[in-house]
């Protein structure tokens, strides 16, 4: 190499840094424990799914940083009139990542690919019997009956240009093979795909002609899934990373004793609960009480409520995160009913007295069931329980299992009691009600996750009502009515809502949203 | 030669045949795919047809049956996970997991043989006394907590290498490499370290207690008194004959190095076939696993051939016999 080619190239070396340092100011570089399995929105319905396409894609509305509803490509809804349903005045001058304009006719065939029977998210539109264009940027979702909450249960909803993948062989969702939208996108969200590499990494960029300007300043994002904490969190330390999410509870302090390094703790919408064979005539894990379930008395599922003691849960086994519940969704949630918010205190000789009364002085053995890899600190929580549960005579055989083959006992009735974890996916109370509360009707799609097939007219005869019901103060009438028939009778035991943690560097400003999606375009990189 | 080897490969069917079977006798215990693979919300009926569709509930012998014919004609299927078919998903992790396994081979045989030469022919030295102490240390220690340790040593307080993952790799047509880039070497070290450690270990002990027992031979005697180099005597003449229980370990090792760089992937994040198997097992990936497994058992008896194709390259004898 001659010098004057060397001066050249080392010019043209530092100018090229130059442009690239001003290029790639802000990447961020997050890290996650699991990575979205697959780019297709309707293919499959998780958490890790959503949330990351969430970037990508866009609803016809979405919720804001307090979970609230928001306009996104709809401007505004209405109620039909004269027919029961929703008409969504679309946005105008939307375009889509690849510059295809966004239109009615992308909302009818989003919702014919993601009600079809290939799709994974059908259930969302079980009470919509008919979408109609009414013209370029009017819809309507007619539903079989009055559905206030529809326009909320649509907001991860996300809408598909119709030619791009019709033109890509993606008319539906993939799922047995992989097709074209399982590993490329082309929503109308602020994020584009850049590239990916399936469980390694996964990258995005900025979409400048997003319609929107709620918008931090990342450049580029980096997604690499670690599945192991310890690593995450070395990644983090190192500096390697920029943010992880979630961190385990007994790794708070290695983060936030840094210099550098910050922790958001927030509450999820999720609640801790314990549940019970309400339909089982004997216990299954019983050394000697064979022949009857004792937790079909109501007494002694109160006996449990009051045995546990969550104040002493929440120092030990949670390091005073958590929040206590009184029923199955947290304050704040719409539906909670604050004339229900006391939940039975800490109170051994209560339960001791209500286990005699009901005709277990003594006390019975049975079988625990709960997993060790879902919740948060599940294992440990559930040690502590079955301590305090034998501390008044409850005698807890205590199994913990992973649950991948968890739901699969849980519905072969393979329990006496067990542990169950639960975020209602449309923010609202009717959510829990409808999968956890209604009886067991696999026709009607209710009560799916009624494992103990808990069953009462009254609160079966009030979901469709609470599900119609237009005012909101008679609806919320209904709801108080439901939870305090199901704290009478003790239809479960609610601990506690499960905390959220993310780290990262403190020069980040992140937007913790309650269902623990992560939002880039709220990431701000100081 | 050729019989030889056609024989051993025409063997290698059955023994993957075996594995799958053993294999999928096993998964229905794993968990239940169907669970992992539909969100909340989906309803107990659409549930059940996916079973049905993916032949869930059909018998175990005609699933087995369906699962081995198809991988004979070279269909691996497709990942329920996914959705990928499981030959790509397999042959992107390959890479990584290979150069894992050979970088940390090489490491434990560059170290290992010179050490293990070196502490036979000084066996009450004090630097050999060290050398096997902390190889013992290093071998009893389970393979994540070394990896961690390194982890934080070398990552987090001394911030040399990355924590994490490849680093830069370099895509030659299908097959992705560290070797071309320095941050792809950098990303190496310490998984290949932490893989190796047991091997190298192993390597030593072997090589020294081989050493000793032909320094005592005749033939070692009478070479020295001829007056041979010792550097010759030790390297050439004692050396090659400590080699055909080494190769026979090493390569067996080999095989396991590559099957079981699970933990070590695990901790890095190494994305190798070892993660995925990881991610399939937590997600009851039954695809994956199956051919998986029965990649790994493949490997197994290639490795055992090659190793036999070295003993003749080694031992003049055993090419004599075959030859005859």
């Amino acid at each position: 190499m001659t010098r004057a080619t060397r001066l050249r190239s080392t010019t043209l070396a530092a100018l090229m840094s130059l442009t690239a340092t001003a290029g790639m100011a802000e990447t961020f570089r997050y890290a996650t424990t699991t990575d979205p399995q697959s780019m297709d929105p309707h293919a499959v319905s998780s958490a890790p799914v959503l949330s990351f396409l969430n970037n990508i894609y866009e609803g016809l509305v979405r919720r804001g940083r307090d979970m609230s509803i928001e306009p996104s490509l709809a401007t505004s809804w209405e109620p039909l009139k004269g027919e029961n349903g929703w008409r969504f005045n679309l946005r105008e001058g939307v375009t889509y990542h690849d510059g295809a304009e966004f239109t009615a006719q992308d909302v009818l065939f989003s919702y014919e690919r993601a009600s079809s029977e290939e799709s994974d998210v059908r259930s969302w539109f079980a009470p919509v019997s008919e979408v109609r264009v009414v013209d370029d940027y009017t819809v309507d979702f007619v539903t079989t009956s009055p559905n206030p909450l529809f326009p909320d249960s649509i907001a991860n909803f996300m809408i598909l240009d119709s030619g791009w993948a019709e033109g890509n062989d993606a008319a539906r969702p993939a799922r047995d093979a992989e097709n074209f939208a399982s590993r490329n996108t082309n929503g109308t969200g602020p994020f584009t795909l850049a590239s990916r590499d399936p469980g390694v990494e996964t990258r995005l960029t900025p979409f400048d002609e997003w319609w929107d300007d709620d918008m931090g300043n990342v450049t580029e994002a980096i997604l690499t899934p670690i599945g192991n904490a310890a690593t995450g969190l070395a990644a983090l330390i190192s500096g390697d990373i920029d943010f992880i999410e979630p961190v385990p509870v007994q790794d708070i302090a290695q983060v936030s004793g840094r210099d550098g390094l910050t922790v958001v703790q927030g509450e999820e919408t999720r609640i801790i609960m314990f549940g019970f064979g309400h339909e089982h005539d004997a216990l299954l894990y019983s050394d000697e009480t064979t022949d009857v379930n004792p937790f079909q008395d109501a007494r002694v599922r109160l006996a449990v409520a009051h045995a546990i003691d969550v104040a002493t849960i929440d120092r030990v086994v949670m390091r005073g995160l958590i929040e206590p519940a009184s029923q199955l969704v947290p304050a704040g949630i719409s539906g909670y009913s604050e004339a229900n918010a006391d939940r039975p205190a800490y109170d051994p000789d209560r339960a001791r007295a209500l286990l005699a009364e009901a005709g277990y002085p003594d006390g019975f053995s049975f079988g625990l069931k709960c997993t060790n890899d879902r919740y948060i600190n599940d294992e440990a929580l559930c040690r502590a329980a079955a301590s305090m549960l034998a501390a008044v005579g409850m005698d807890a055989q205590l199994t913990t299992i992973p649950v991948r083959n968890y739901w699969e006992q849980l519905r072969a009735d393979d329990y006496d009691m067990y542990l169950l974890g639960w975020s209602p996916g449309t923010f609202d109370m009717e959510h829990p009600v409808r999968f956890l509360l209604h009886t067991q009707d696999d026709e009607a799609k209710l009560g799916s996750w009624n494992f103990g097939n808990y069953s009462n007219a009254r609160v079966d005869e009030l979901l469709p009502q609470i599900q119609q019901e237009l005012d909101p103060a008679t609806r919320q009438g209904m709801m108080d009515e439901v939870v305090e028939i199901t704290q009478d009778e003790v239809a479960y035991v609610p601990l506690y809502t499960q905390p959220l943690i993310w780290a990262m560097k403190d020069t980040i400003d992140v937007t913790q949203r309650a269902d623990n999606f992560f939002m880039l375009r709220w990431v701000t990189v100081n | 030669m050729v019989y030889f080897i056609l024989k051993r490969l025409i063997q290698s069917v059955f023994v993957m045949l075996a594995v799958a079977l053993i294999a999928f006798s096993l998964f229905r215990f794993v968990g239940d795919p169907v669970s992992q693979m539909t969100g909340v919300e989906t309803s107990v009926e659409d549930r059940e047809r996916l079973r049905e569709d993916l032949g869930l509930n059909d018998p175990f012998a005609l699933q087995f049956y369906r699962f081995s014919s198809d991988m004979l004609r070279g269909d691996f299927g497709f990942s329920y996970r996914t959705r990928q078919p499981v030959s790509e998903m397999i042959a992107t992790r390959l890479p990584a997991t290979l150069e894992l396994g050979i970088v940390s081979l090489i490491i434990s045989l560059l170290v290992g043989i010179p050490a293990g030469v070196f502490t036979a022919l000084r066996p009450r030295g004090f630097a050999t006394q060290a050398i096997l102490l902390t190889t013992l240390v290093g071998v009893s220690i389970p393979t994540f907590v070394i990896g961690i340790v390194l982890i934080f040593l070398f990552g987090v307080q001394l911030g040399w290498l990355p924590t994490f993952g490849r680093g830069g790799t370099t895509d030659l047509g299908g097959w992705t490499t560290s070797f071309l880039t320095v941050d792809g070497w950098r990303s190496l070290i310490l998984p290949a370290l932490t893989l190796g450690v047991y091997q190298l270990t192993l390597t030593m002990r072997l090589v020294r207690a081989e050493m000793l027992e032909v320094m005592r031979s005749d033939y070692i005697r009478f070479a020295t008194a001829r007056g041979i180099p010792y550097r010759k005597l030790h390297f050439k003449h004692a050396l090659s004959n400590t080699m055909i229980p080494v190769i026979t370990i090493i390569g067996l090792q080999f095989g396991g190095v590559i099957a079981f760089s699970i933990v070590t992937e695990s901790v890095f994040q190494w994305p190798g076939m070892g993660l995925l198997f990881l991610e399939s097992i937590r997600f009851v990936d039954i695809p994956v696993m199956g051919v998986y497994l029965v990649v790994i058992a493949f490997f197994f008896v290639l490795v055992n051939l090659l190793v036999d194709m070295l003993y003749i390259l080694i031992d003049p004898r055993l090419r004599v016999k075959e030859a005859s």
